[in-house]
Formats: C-alpha cells, sequence, structure tokens
C-alpha cells in the first residue's frame, strides 16, 4: 500500500510547491437562448477558457459566474455552435444567442478522461447521442438504445426482453478475450461483464443494464483506439463515454417527473404447421405419456392428421377425443410484458454547489409467464465549490435489482422456455396445460417423456437475481494558477449479485430437483491524479498539456454452491440435500499502475496537433513483460479556414487523420499451470492438472490503429458529411486456444495471432427542409468492416481458433478468413455441385467439416427522419444489416420434430407427397412408386419424398423416404440451416409533443412533454426462416448460433415527463 | 521556472515507484485458488475415476460400443443404434484420455520418479496403457510417442497400431519391473487399494491381452511377450477377486449407467444377446436383463438393433427389458480385465500354440468364472458347461472363445468391441435401419476437432490407415 501513496505523492506533490497567482474578478450574468427559435437554453456551459470555473444555464437560460477582465467566456452546448466571448467588465444582463449547429465543426464533445474539447480539434472520429435519444427509447437494457444511431456500433439483442446485449465498435479486434468498448460514466470505468453462471440456463443482463436511461445527458462514443489511446489497455475495442445529468444552472428546486409504461409483445414466432399432430410414422394413441400407448412418449409432431379423428389425449383420460390443430398454443403461452418506469429528480444550484437527486423505479413482467425485474436506483451529483480554486464534485450511485424470476433460455430441458416448444405436438391445447399439478403435486403435461409442462417450468423453476451495485467518485479540482489545475478522483464500481437457481421436485429428467446459490462480489477502483496546463504561446500558437497517473485494481469474488438433488420437495436451502453439496469459490485479483500525458498543441485555431502517450504495469504479465508503452498522434486542419474558402454553398471543410497504439494485459493469473481439487470419491480427494496450458513468458497485446476522414458542411449546415477510414492491427493477442486434445491440454495459452480490420463510416446529415414552423431533419449512418485473421500462432501450426460450438457447428477464427467463421457438416457435392445421395436415400455428410459463413455483417446502414411540426415531432428510424450468416437451430431441431410449416411439403397427397408401398408389406425392402394401382394385400402411403440429388454413380436419386425420414435425414447437414443473418427493421418511431408554456405555467410547470415510442415494431426483410436473425446466445465471441432462443419482443411505450 | 521543478519531481518519483511495485504486481497475481503442486495419489484417484467413467459412460459405452456388439439396443432417438453419428459424437474417449487421463499420469510417473516411489510409476505406466489400448483400439493410428507432451508437440504426429502396441509392451514392461511390492506404499488406489501384487497380476494380464491383439500380424512378437512374462516368473489375475475394476459408490459418484438410468428411458436390452442367452437356457440372462414391466409371453425380451424411432417405442416400453438391476445400480463396477478374460485369453494362446496349456480347459475354467463373477451356482454351472453349445471346440476356437467371450464380457462395450472384431465371433447382423450399407462399425471416427486443431497429422494418418468412416478396419482386425 505504501507504493500506492508514494504514486500518488508524486503527482500530487507540485500542488504545493507552486505559488498561485490573486486577479481581478467581475460578475457576470446573463441569458443564454437559441437563435431558432428564440427560447431559453437551460445546461449550456458557461466556463472561463482554460478553467475549471464554469456554471451551466437554468431552466430559463440563466446563468451567472464570477472571471477576471480579459478571461475568455467559453459558451458551449452540444449541438450548438460554441461562442467564445472576452471579459470587458462586470455584466448584469449578457444576451448570448446560440447558433444551432447539429454537424457542426464547433461542437464540443467528450474524449477522454471525462476532458471536453471542441470536436474541430480531435483527429479521430467521435459521434454522441443526447438525453432524449436515449431516455425516450426507454430500454431496460441500456445498450439496446445505442441501435442503429451510430455509424460502426452493432448492437445484437441476445434474446426475448429481459436479456443481455452486445455492443460491437468497428468489428472485432481480439481473437479470443472481450471485444466490446469500455463504458466510462463521468470518469467512472463501469463493469459490463455478463457473468453467465455455471448452468447457461438464463441471459443474465450485461452490467451497463444497471444505468437508468433516464439520469444520463449524453452518450459519447470514441469509436477505436485513436481516440481512447488515454484509456489504455481496455480501449482497444472504444469506449462509451455517458455523461449524468448535473445540476448545474439549475434555479431554485427543479423537480421532474418522468413516468413511463410501456408493452411488450412478440415480435416472431417460428411460422408452426397445423396439419399434423403428435406422434410417429402417422400414429399416435395416449396412454401415459411415456410410451405406454401409440408413440405417447414421443415428443415430435409427425402423428396423425389434425383431421378431428378421435383419438385418447393427455388430458382425455383414456376417452377418444378429436384430434384438432390449435395454431395458437405457442403464441397463447406468452403474455404482453408491461414495463413502467417512473423517476423523480430534484435539481438545484448555489454559488456554492450544485446537485441533483434522483430516484428511479423499473419494473417489468415479461412476455413469458411469471417472470419480471425490477429496479431501483438513486444518483446523487454534487459539486461543492469550496473555494474559488477548489471545487469537489461526488457521484454517488446505489442501484438494487431484483428479479425474482428472469425468462428460461438455451437448451437445456428443466429451464429451457423455447426447447419446449420446438419438441411439441401441435394438436396440444396450451390452456389444457394452464393447470400443470395434477391433485398429488405431480406435473401434469402432454408428455412425460422428457418434459415438464411449460407453465410449471415458468412457475416451479425459476431464476432469481439479486443485485446491489453502488458507483461512486469523488473529484477534487484545484486550480493552481491561471492555466494549471490539478485533479484528483478516486472512483469505485462495486456490486454483488446473489442467484437463486431452483428446480423444483418432480421435474422431469430431475426427479429430485436441485438447489444452486451462485454468487458475485465485483469492485472496480480507480484512483487518478493529473496536472493539466492550458496556455497560449503566442498569437499564433495555443498548448494543451496534461499528465498524470492511474492506479487501477480489480477484484472479483464468486462462490456457487449446489444441492444437486433435494431430500425434500418444495424447500429451496442448501442444506435440504440429498447429496453432498457441490461447492466452488473463485477469486482474483488485478492491478495496475500507469502514467500517462497528452499534448495538444494549436495554430491558429485551425491546425491541431494531438499526442498522447502511456505507460501501464499490470500484475496480470510476468515480471519480464509487465511494462510496456504505447503512443498515439493524430491532427486535424480546418481547411475552410486555412484556406478561407467559405463559401454559401461549402461551410466548412476539415481533415483529420491519426495513427495509435494500445498495449493490453489480460485477466490474473495466466501464467503458472496449477492442480485443482474435485470433490472427493469416497474419502480420497481428487486433484488433477488445468486444462489449460498457460504461460510464463506472456507479453502485451497490441492494437495498432490508423484513421482519416473529413467532414465537409454544405448550405450553412444543411448537409453535412463525415467520412472516416480506418485500418486496426491487432497483433501478440493473448488467446486461449484450442488445441488438439492429444497434447495433453484442451486450451492452450499463447501470445500470436493478428486481426486485421479495415473499414468505412460515413454519417451524413441533411435538413431538406427548415422552416420557423417546420423542420426535416434525415440522419443516416453506414459503416462497413471487413475483417481478417492474419495470423494464429508465430509458428504457423494452428489453422483455427474456436470462439464458440451449438452442436455441431464451430465459430472460428480461422487464418486468412473474416473473423467469426462458421465451420460445420456439409452436403458432399460431386463436382457438378450436385448433392450426393446415400443408398438409404439421405444425404451424404461431407466427411470434412466445410466452411459455412461468417457471422460479421457486411454492412450497417441506417436512416433517421425526424420532423418537428411547431411542438410536434415525429421520428423514424429504420436500420439495416446485411450480409453475415446465422445458424439456426431452431429450424434444426424444428425440422426433426416436424413441428415447423416448412416440413408440410411431401406429408400427405395435399401436400404433394408421393404414394409409395412397401413390397410384402416389408418396410426394409425399401418403397416403391405406385404406378398405376398398387398390388393388392400392401399399404398405400401418401407422404413419399425424393431427397434432389445424385447417387454415388452420379444418377438422380430416387430412392422414395416417408416424409419423416426425408427430413430427419438431413438434420445433422448443418449447412442446411445456416442463413443469410441480413435484416431490415424498423427501430423506432417516435412521436412527441411539447405542451406551451403558456399553457402550463399556470398549473407550476416549466415544461411539459408527451411521447409514444415504438421500438423494434416491424422486420421490414429477412432472409432467416422463423426466427429474428438479430439473436444470440450471450453477449461473447460465438456469434451467429441460433440456439431454441427467446423470440424478440416489440414495445411500445408512453412518456410523461413534468419539469417543475 | 515552475514547469521544470514539476518535471524533475514526477520524474524521480516515477522511477521510485516503478521498480518497487514490480515486486508488488508479481505477489498480486499469485494464484490463490489452485495448488502448484500435485500429490500423486490425489492424482491417481482422479486419472483413475475420470477414465473409468468415459470408459463406461454415454458416448463410449452405452450409445456405441454397446450397440455396436448388440448388448443394448435404443428404444427412442436411435441415430446412433442406426449408425448415425454426428462427428462430435466421439469425441469424450479422445479428449479424455488424452488431456484427463494419460497427461495427470503422466504427472504422477514423474512424481513417482522425483519421490523415488517406483511403484507409483508402475501403477501409472499400467493404467497409461490400458487408457492407450482403449484409444488405439477405438481410433486405430493414434498420436503416441508425441503425446501429451505440449511444450514440444503442439500437433502431435499419430502413430501406427502397431507401433503403438510395441511401444505399450515395453511400457508394460517396464511397469513390471518398477511395481515392488516390498518398495514404498502407494496411496489412493481406487481399484487395488493399493496392493502392489495385484497390479504386478494387471500388467501382465494387460500384456496377455495385446499380445492377442497382435497375434494376426505378428505372432512371433506375441509369443515372445508370453515367453518373458513366463521367464519374468509372472503370474495373471487369478480369481474373480482380482478383477480389475472400478468400483463405483454413492452419488454423485455412482456408476454411470445407474445416474443416466435415473432420468432417461432411451435403452433396452438387445434382442441379439437374449436370444443367444435363451438358446443356450444361460443361468446369465436374469442377471443381464430386466424382467419386463408388464407381463409378456417370454420374461425378458430383447429388442431389435437399429429399428427406425417408431418402429422402436413401438415395440412398448413396458414390454420390453431393460439392462440386468445388477448394471443398473449406482455401486455397480466398470470392470476393466475380468478373471474370466485373462483365462479366455490364457485358453486362446494355448490354442494358437504361444503357450504349452490345455485350451478346452482352460475355457471351461473362464466359462466358470464368469458365471462365478455373477454368482450363478454350481450345480448350474455344472448344466451349462456340460450343454454341447457351450463345450468347446477345438476345429473352431475362435467361434468357441468368441461366443462365450463375448457373452461373458457384457457390459464391457469397448473390450467386446475389439475382440468381436479380432476374432469375428459371435457372427452379428447389421442393425435393422442401418446406415452402412449392410455393414457393422468396425471403428470410431476421429472427432471433428482434430480436422480442425491438428489437421496435417489427422490428414498423413487418414491417408496411411484409410478413410475416416466407421466402416475402415484397423490394423489388428484382419479379415
Amino acid at each position: 500500500m505504501l507504493k500506492n501513496y508514494k504514486f500518488l505523492l508524486a503527482i500530487l506533490l507540485p500542488f504545493f510547491l507552486i505559488q498561485t497567482v490573486a486577479a481581478q474578478s467581475v460578475k457576470i450574468s446573463g441569458t443564454v437562448t437559441a437563435k431558432s427559435d428564440g427560447l431559453p437554453l437551460p445546461g449550456v456551459s458557461v466556463a472561463v477558457k482554460g478553467t475549471n470555473n464554469g456554471v451551466q444555464t437554468a431552466a430559463d437560460g440563466k446563468f451567472s459566474l464570477n472571471a477576471n477582465v480579459n478571461d475568455v467566456l467559453r459558451v458551449s452546448y452540444l449541438g450548438f455552435a460554441t461562442q467564445e466571448i472576452t471579459v470587458k467588465q462586470a455584466e448584469t444582463n449578457l444576451q448570448i444567442v446560440l447558433q444551432d449547429a447539429p454537424n457542426s465543426l464547433n461542437e464540443v464533445v467528450i474524449t477522454a478522461l471525462n476532458i471536453s474539447k471542441d470536436k474541430k480539434t480531435l483527429g479521430y472520429s467521435v459521434q454522441g447521442l443526447k438525453s432524449k435519444d436515449i431516455a425516450e427509447a426507454k430500454e431496460t437494457n441500456l445498450v439496446n438504445a445505442l441501435a442503429g444511431k451510430i455509424a460502426g456500433v452493432q448492437v445484437t439483442n441476445s434474446q426475448g426482453d429481459m436479456g443481455s446485449s452486445r455492443v460491437i465498435i468497428r468489428g472485432e479486434t481480439s481473437i479470443g478475450s472481450n471485444n466490446q468498448p469500455l463504458f466510462v460514466v463521468d470518469g467512472v470505468v463501469v463493469d459490463n461483464t455478463q457473468y453467465l453462471g455455471t448452468n447457461g440456463s438464463r441471459d443474465f443482463a450485461n452490467g451497463i443494464a444497471d444505468l437508468s436511461s433516464e439520469d444520463i445527458e449524453s452518450v459519447t462514443v470514441l469509436k477505436g483506439p485513436n481516440a481512447a489511446a488515454l484509456y489504455g489497455y481496455r480501449a482497444a475495442a472504444g469506449v462509451i463515454l455517458i455523461k449524468t445529468k448535473t445540476g448545474k444552472g439549475a434555479k431554485g428546486l427543479g423537480v421532474t417527473i418522468n413516468s413511463n409504461t410501456s408493452f411488450s409483445t412478440v415480435n416472431i414466432l417460428p411460422d408452426y404447421q397445423n396439419e399434423y399432430g403428435q406422434g410417429s410414422n402417422g400414429k399416435f394413441s395416449y396412454v401415459d405419456g411415456k410410451g405406454g400407448g401409440v408413440n405417447d412418449g414421443v415428443d415430435e409432431s409427425w402423428g396423425p392428421a389434425l383431421d378431428g379423428s378421435l383419438i385418447p389425449q393427455f388430458y382425455s383420460n383414456g376417452q377418444a377425443v378429436p384430434f384438432v390443430a390449435h395454431p395458437d398454443n405457442v403464441k397463447d403461452f406468452f403474455k404482453t410484458g408491461v414495463t413502467l418506469n417512473n423517476g423523480v429528480a430534484l435539481a438545484g444550484s448555489s454559488d456554492k454547489a450544485d446537485y441533483r437527486l434522483s430516484y428511479n423505479n423499473l419494473h417489468q413482467t415479461g412476455i413469458v409467464p411469471n417472470t419480471s425485474q425490477g429496479r431501483n436506483s438513486f444518483l446523487l451529483n454534487s459539486t461543492f465549490r469550496l473555494s474559488p480554486k477548489l471545487t469537489v464534485t461526488t457521484i454517488a450511485n446505489y442501484i438494487k435489482d431484483d428479479a425474482d424470476n428472469l425468462p428460461g433460455a438455451g437448451g437445456r430441458r428443466a429451464t429451457s422456455t423455447m426447447l419446449q416448444f420446438t419438441w411439441f405436438g401441435r394438436q396440444v391445447d396450451i390452456n389444457q396445460l394452464k393447470n400443470y399439478k395434477d391433485a398429488s403435486g405431480n406435473t401434469f403435461n402432454w408428455n412425460n417423456s422428457y418434459y415438464s409442462n411449460p407453465y410449471w417450468l415458468a412457475y416451479e423453476n425459476t431464476v432469481g437475481q439479486h443485485k446491489n451495485r453502488i458507483i461512486g467518485s469523488i473529484e477534487l479540482n484545484y486550480k493552481i494558477f491561471e492555466g494549471l489545475s490539478a485533479n484528483l478522483r478516486t472512483s469505485t464500481d462495486y456490486y454483488n449479485d446473489r442467484r437463486k437457481i431452483k428446480v423444483a421436485y418432480g421435474t422431469n429428467g430431475t426427479p429430485y430437483g436441485s438447489y444452486e446459490e451462485d454468487n458475485y462480489a465485483v469492485t472496480e477502483t480507480n484512483t487518478e491524479a493529473r496536472l493539466q496546463y492550458t496556455k497560449k504561446l503566442n498569437n499564433d500558437f495555443s498548448l494543451d498539456v496534461l499528465g498524470g497517473g492511474n492506479i487501477a485494481s480489480n477484484l472479483f469474488e464468486q462462490n456457487d454452491q449446489v444441492a444437486p438433488k433435494l431430500a425434500v420437495a418444495g424447500l429451496y436451502t442448501l442444506s435440504n440435500s440429498r447429496d453432498p453439496l457441490v461447492s466452488s469459490n473463485y477469486y482474483s485479483n488485478r492491478k495496475t499502475y500507469s502514467y500517462f500525458a497528452s499534448a495538444q498543441i494549436g495554430y491558429k485555431n485551425y491546425a491541431f496537433i494531438n499526442l498522447t502517450g502511456r505507460n501501464d504495469w499490470s500484475s496480470t504479465l510476468p515480471a519480464a513483460n509487465l511494462s510496456y508503452f504505447y503512443p498515439s498522434v493524430n491532427g486535424s486542419l480546418i481547411l475552410s479556414e486555412a484556406l478561407d474558402i467559405k463559401s454559401d454553398v461549402l461551410s466548412y471543410a476539415k481533415l483529420r487523420g491519426g495513427w495509435s497504439k494500445v498495449g493490453k494485459a489480460t485477466t490474473a493469473y495466466q501464467l503458472q499451470n496449477t492442480y485443482n481439487f474435485t470433490a472427493p470419491f469416497g474419502a480420497n480427494p481428487q486433484q488433477s492438472l488445468s486444462s489449460v496450458d498457460l504461460n510464463d513468458k506472456l507479453k502485451s497485446e497490441t492494437t495498432t490503429s490508423a484513421e482519416a476522414g473529413f467532414e465537409l458542411g454544405f448550405f450553412q449546415d444543411r448537409v453535412h458529411l463525415d467520412v472516416t477510414a480506418y485500418n486496426t492491427n491487432s497483433i501478440n493477442q493473448i488467446v486461449t486456444v484450442d488445441v488438439s486434445p492429444t497434447t495433453g491440454y484442451s486450451q492452450k495459452l499463447i501470445n500470436g495471432g493478428r486481426i486485421n480490420n479495415k473499414g468505412i463510416e460515413v454519417q451524413l446529415g441533411l435538413t431538406p427542409i427548415k422552416s420557423k414552423e417546420f423542420t426535416w431533419d434525415i440522419t443516416t449512418n453506414y459503416s462497413l468492416n471487413r475483417s481478417k485473421v492474419a495470423k494464429l500462432d508465430d509458428e504457423g501450426r494452428l489453422q483455427s481458433i474456436i470462439l464458440g460450438t451449438d452442436r455441431t457447428v464451430q465459430v472460428l477464427a480461422a487464418l486468412g478468413r473474416p473473423y467469426g467463421t462458421l465451420y460445420g457438416n456439409a452436403y458432399t457435392r460431386d463436382a457438378s455441385g450436385q448433392i450426393v445421395i446415400g443408398a438409404n436415400g439421405t444425404p451424404v455428410i461431407n466427411p470434412t467439416k466445410q466452411y459455412l459463413g461468417k457471422f460479421t455483417p457486411n454492412w450497417l446502414g441506417s436512416i433517421n427522419n425526424s420532423f418537428t411540426y411547431k411542438r410536434i415531432n415525429l421520428g423514424f428510424l429504420v436500420d439495416a444489416r446485411f450480409g453475415g450468416s446465422i445458424y439456426s437451430n431452431t429450424n434444426r431441431t424444428g425440422t426433426y420434430t416436424g413441428v415447423l410449416a416448412s416440413t408440410l411439403p411431401g406429408r400427405g397427397a395435399a401436400n404433394g407427397g408421393i404414394s409409395y408401398y412397401y413390397p410384402g408389406n416389408n418396410a426394409s425392402a425399401g418403397a416403391v412408386r405406385v404406378s398405376g394401382s398398387a398390388p393388392a394385400g400392401v399399404t398405400v402411403y401418401n407422404d413419399g419424398m425424393v431427397f434432389k440429388g445424385v447417387k454415388a454413380d452420379g444418377t438422380a436419386n430416387t430412392t422414395i423416404l416417408p416424409a419423416q425420414s426425408y427430413y430427419k435425414g438431413f438434420t445433422n447437414v448443418d449447412e442446411a440451416f445456416v442463413y443469410d443473418a441480413s435484416y431490415i427493421k424498423l427501430r423506432e418511431v417516435k412521436l412527441g409533443y411539447t405542451f406551451p408554456a403558456n399553457w402550463i405555467k399556470s398549473i407550476g410547470l416549466q415544461s411539459a412533454t408527451l411521447s409514444v415510442v415504438g421500438r423494434n415494431l416491424w422486420i421490414i426483410h429477412k432472409n432467416a426462416p422463423n426466427i429474428d436473425p438479430e439473436t444470440a446466445f450471450n453477449t461473447g465471441n460465438g456469434q451467429g448460433l441460433e440456439d431454441l432462443t427467446l423470440p424478440t419482443v416489440r414495445n411500445i411505450g408512453f412518456n410523461i415527463n413534468l419539469k417543475f | 521556472m515552475k514547469l521544470k521543478y514539476i518535471t524533475i519531481i514526477l520524474s524521480g518519483a516515477l522511477l521510485l515507484s516503478a521498480a518497487s511495485c514490480k515486486k508488488e504486481l508479481a505477489d498480486i497475481n499469485q494464484n490463490p485458488n489452485n495448488s502448484q503442486t500435485a500429490q500423486p495419489d490425489y492424482l491417481l484417484t482422479a486419472a483413475t475415476k475420470v477414465t473409468a467413467d468415459t470408459y463406461w459412460g454415454t458416448a463410449n459405452n452405452m450409445d456405441a460400443s454397446l450397440l455396436f456388439v448388440q448388448y443394448w439396443a435404443k428404444i427412442q432417438y436411435t441415430d446412433p443404434d442406426r449408425y448415425i453419428y454426428s462427428n462430435s459424437a466421439f469425441q469424450d474417449l479422445w479428449t479424455v484420455g488424452y488431456s484427463k487421463s494419460i497427461v495427470n499420469l503422466n504427472q504422477i510417473i514423474k512424481l513417482g520418479d522425483e519421490q523415488a516411489n517406483t511403484s507409483y510409476k508402475g501403477v501409472a505406466l499400467v493404467l497409461r496403457s490400458w487408457v492407450f489400448t482403449l484409444l488405439t483400439e477405438a481410433y486405430g493410428n493414434i498420436p503416441y510417442k508425441q503425446a501429451a507432451n505440449i511444450d514440444q508437440y503442439l500437433t502431435p504426429a499419430y502413430d501406427t497400431q502397431k507401433d503403438v502396441y510395441f511401444a505399450l509392451l515395453d511400457d508394460l514392461k517396464t511397469a513390471q519391473t518398477a511395481l515392488n511390492p516390498s518398495g514404498k506404499a502407494i496411496a489412493g488406489d481406487v481399484i487395488y487399494g493399493n496392493n502392489i501384487t495385484l497390479w504386478k497380476k494387471f500388467a501382465n494380464s494387460l500384456r496377455l491381452r495385446i499380445a492377442l491383439r497382435i497375434a494376426d500380424r505378428e505372432p512371433a512378437k506375441a509369443k515372445q511377450v508370453l515367453a518373458d512374462i513366463q521367464t519374468e516368473g509372472g503370474s495373471y489375475i487369478s480369481a474373480n477377486a482380482e478383477t480389475a475394476q472400478f468400483t463405483y459408490v454413492d452419488s454423485p459418484n455412482q456408476n454411470p449407467i445407474s445416474n443416466l438410468f435415473d432420468t432417461r428411458d432411451d435403452y433396452r436390452i438387445s434382442k441379439t444377446i437374449v436370444d443367444k442367452l435363451f438358446a443356450l437356457n444361460d443361468p446369465r440372462l436374469p442377471v443381464y436383463a430386466s424382467p419386463t414391466k408388464d407381463a409378456t409371453p417370454q420374461t425378458y425380451v430383447g429388442i431389435p438393433n437399429g429399428l427406425l424411432v417408431g418402429d422402436a417405442s413401438n415395440l412398448g416400453f413396458t414390454k420390453t427389458s431393460k439392462p440386468g438391476t445388477y448394471f443398473l445400480a449406482p455401486h455397480a463396477p466398470a470392470v476393466i480385465i475380468s478373471y474370466a478374460e485373462t483365462l479366455f485369453d490364457q485358453a486362446e494362446a494355448a490354442a494358437r500354440g504361444f503357450i504349452t496349456g490345455d485350451a478346452a480347459g482352460l475355457y471351461k475354467q473362464a466359462v466358470t468364472a464368469s458365471l462365478k463373477q455373477y454368482g450363478i451356482a454350481d450345480a448350474a454351472i455344472a448344466t451349462y458347461t456340460a450343454l454341447p453349445a457351450v463345450q468347446y471346440d477345438a476345429g473352431n476356437y475362435k467361434k468357441s472363445i468368441g461366443e462365450q467371450k463375448w457373452i461373458a464380457l457384457f457390459g464391457q462395450g469397448l473390450e467386446a468391441f475389439t475382440e468381436w472384431r479380432r476374432l469375428d465371433y459371435p457372427q452379428l447382423q447389421p442393425a435393422v435401419a442401418g446406415t452402412l450399407s449392410g455393414k457393422l462399425p468396425v471403428r470410431f471416427i476421429y472427432p471433428g476437432t482434430e480436422q480442425s486443431l491438428n489437421g496435417a497429422s489427422y490428414s498423413a494418418a487418414v491417408a496411411s490407415q484409410g478413410a475416416d468412416v466407421l466402416t475402415t478396419k484397423l490394423w489388428f482386425d484382419v479379415n
């Protein structure tokens, strides 16, 4: 610990060595208004340039601060052109009019380390979102609100209405480790890990989903290492900076109330067939649901036609009852989810302090019966001006998540939702299952071989999650003398996540049930000190330098205990166990020391060069390699000003470019192989070598990136174009690679591998109509990324690294191919490309696995149209993803079980089935097509199909198969279930109304808005049948796999926002 | 100049703290979760258990070899019984064999050398040799020389089956020397309770087994091995109490078959073995099969192997026999080498003239030992062994031994699969709706991951051995 203090002392010492100079102070008061509508602008930053002395305007646009004569006041607000005003004397009513500039060069953006900069000075691409873009979307998982809004950012919503979401900026840069960006909230590094837990039965939300969208003022996306180099090892995948609302500039006690109610419904379900019910070979009769009757243990729909024939069924106590379709039996299981989101915020400001305190409550009931989650969050953000030189800012965010039961996902019998319906009898009336227990408490179900009643799973086999999280920071700002300021901040993100996983006694497949408690405690602490010096060197040159240090520490603890078989039913405790408990725990500790520095040199306000450098010392690397340095350089040139080529057509032109390098360490304990203990065998302890061969010679990973771009504004900003091209190489990657088990290990940790990502991002903003009453804005984003795995191991022995697996399909980083190729079983084809059919009439699987596509898209695009007419605004966002593939196990399994409508062709004469018979009624003799009339005495079937292809000898295949055998005959061919994952979605439609001030003033309101927001309303186009191609198991790197995931949802929400 | 001071102080402090933080950072990275050292006894228990679990478990036994040799059949999800497999179906034996079993046994050998406890080395070599035989007999050519040595070989080359067998015979000879009943004691042995004398018998019985495996190809070598054993004064497993087996205990360490039957109902006994036991009026039938749940014309009803899904389940779950409760019990053992097997092996060695001995007498002792293994009374044994159909046929020793050994090895799927391929008896008919054009599987296919992870070695193995399909015959399997 002593070393930590020493380290900080090194940073702080200069504070005390330096004398300060007093200056003449005057008071400036005034109002800021928008030029477009003349209305006062709240929240505008008014600050003395080069200092931390600044305020924000109140709801009425008013502000007041002290400054020195000849100080320059900077007046800036996101979306408006920044103004600079030199202080001449005291002012009591300074009128400042800001020009709207939605894409202006003069925009102020937040950059690394939470430092605000003029966008024009930056040599890299940043893109931001404002409060209302986030808050109105009201996504329970914040990440989803980014979808389609920022060029180069890809969001994948895993599944259902309560799951995780993955966000990727500019493609995957890391083979094996996290590819998601770093999240920083008000300068605090916030954990976004998704802890999947031990049995994968729930899609637990990723960490950042805890933030309440109502508290967010802005989101800034730093795309890739060029922008984020100062953040160090975690910046390789970009940074998402979130700024929460503050009380700056509020007058009196400002109260904001926000209320949202939204409804979620299932967006897409598989297209089921409704002509054939449960059974096999066209036969079914129920006795006990586990093979006692005719095919009544079969959980597939290859049974008799749903023609009303009288057949004993699961609910009929042996009586023969009509066998009929229930087309909506899956749809009817799902409910309308309801989310209530209510918040209140108090904000105030005085000479001495600003504060904002908010409380938000969220309660959501899901589309799956008995699922719900809730969140209570408190955020206090306060700044105290202790003296003209010293300010203290504290942020405390307490979040309590409580979910009694999250929806069952994945393919596990005791928990999954969609698994139940993909192995299903299409005749089942879901209403007959609602009473899921019989009189003696046993599960009552349509099938007793494998499944429990879906309502039993929903109500009895629950997974609860309770999470307490505190994100807090305290920050001291000290102005040492004019131009030099010191900043010290310490922050912590701590959470405790407790999960209770219940499987009820009597669940089919788990007769004794089970109970598990899985607990996580995660802490990230950052302490950072820095000095910043700003100086105008002469009329031409300005200098802005910064230096500092950071200590980051990460602690992680997991404790998991399972009672694998309960002793008695209904009691969920760890001691209620028949077998010894299965216990495990894991502890990890990681620390990183860093020094960093940056400098910006400006020339005549139109040419800028930025330099950064950072050195990290990471505990996770071997002593010889634990220190690594990485620099970056970028520059921008405002051509329109430098060459003075501004005209009515061309408003401005900017060129920018840069190169950067980012180093990256790894997770704890990756150097020395260890021996693990497993539960004893009788009285004998068991110990074995870990299955990953670790590496005591690890080096840091390096990502280098070059990017160049330009921004053009035309017709006074009515047209704005921003284009970026980048090329990123990630080398020396620390990757856990799968190795042949014959090496004695299943995986090995290596330094190696190089991925190249190149891409283009285009943002085009248009304002086709702009009048006093009506404005039409169009914002389009387009991005294209091409990745290539250029190298795996240094020796060239590895051809691929497995990123994910589903059944026999693997997702690979394969040499010479794009990141994330799908690899699996394919058809065998002859020279002319015809599918080769075996003697049994089904396709022959190619003994060599084949590349079946890649999960990464070719390009992403979006168009947002926004119309403002007087006080009404309407916006709709369409986003698209083109290219990339997905393997769908819903399609595979549904084909095997005959529940999908796609298995209808050939099933019966009406569906085009071939009529055939077996000579002598001996099925082994092979089917013979009926031509004319069949021989006497044989049974004729009408469900014959012939697989299109050629036999081994090259002649056309003629083998007739019953439809059931036909469809099952290619379900091991993965190629048949890989689909194009392209889609076009109507992502968001917003309609809002702002009440006129004079109406509401009388009831004491400052402002009132009403809005209706629809999310994910319509999948306009897709090529993958039966599923939403935008789906995944989780947020890991093994994407492009769909495995009986929950249906995605559409939301319609109603917002009311009142300010008092 | 104020800035100059800052620079000097900063850089001074930087150097100081950078140097002293290295040690602190290294200390933080000491893994507190696991042990950095190992104990041979704990490794031995774990390696034995993990090997037994895969040997007796679903992928290799219940869903593969027990079906191939028609001990069991599937009543649901009949794809494996029809020889329909994905190339990930046979991953388990490969992965567990190399990366859980062999690698840890190598650690025991290393620790045995370090602690000058040669018996640990001997025990580990015997177990390792057994694991290698399971691997080569399932897949054919496999990595041996370059296996489990990741520092040198990231993509181990495959050795031919002949080379593997020859190397194992050398290893077992070394093990025989290393196993020292009067040396330092071992612990953690859950097969023989740390009895080194019995391990010496296990080692020799395994050498005998391997000698017969190569008998059709390398008779001279086989004969030499058996002569060596005799010269060393070695003996074989010589009583049912000495059978090498792994006996399971209570849940969660119960027998994998018992564990599976707790929750699933996919398997029935095969019609082939039931018919054979009926034909011989074999007293082991009630041990191998359970009575049908519903009364049926016969108490024990097997189902044909490899029916189509509907055809199989239509036979009725309650009208067909599950395997016998002896095999479904939580504590049921996973048998590695039985006393009966060593007797059958000696009978065959005698019949082949590798050793001197009375083949017919040894054969009869073998049948007797098998019946006694399941507690059959002496009178019933006498009746059974007197049956003409059970009597040794010197004119066709492969048939006599093959058929009786097949009955005796019931449950030991992998071993029975190998012996059936080698002896070509009993003559089994392919699955009803089999997909191998009228053939039966004669090997496992390599796990699909070898193609992506060890491609060049895999391709070389396939080029040398033949297509990577179920029907490619292995080196030992002549005819």
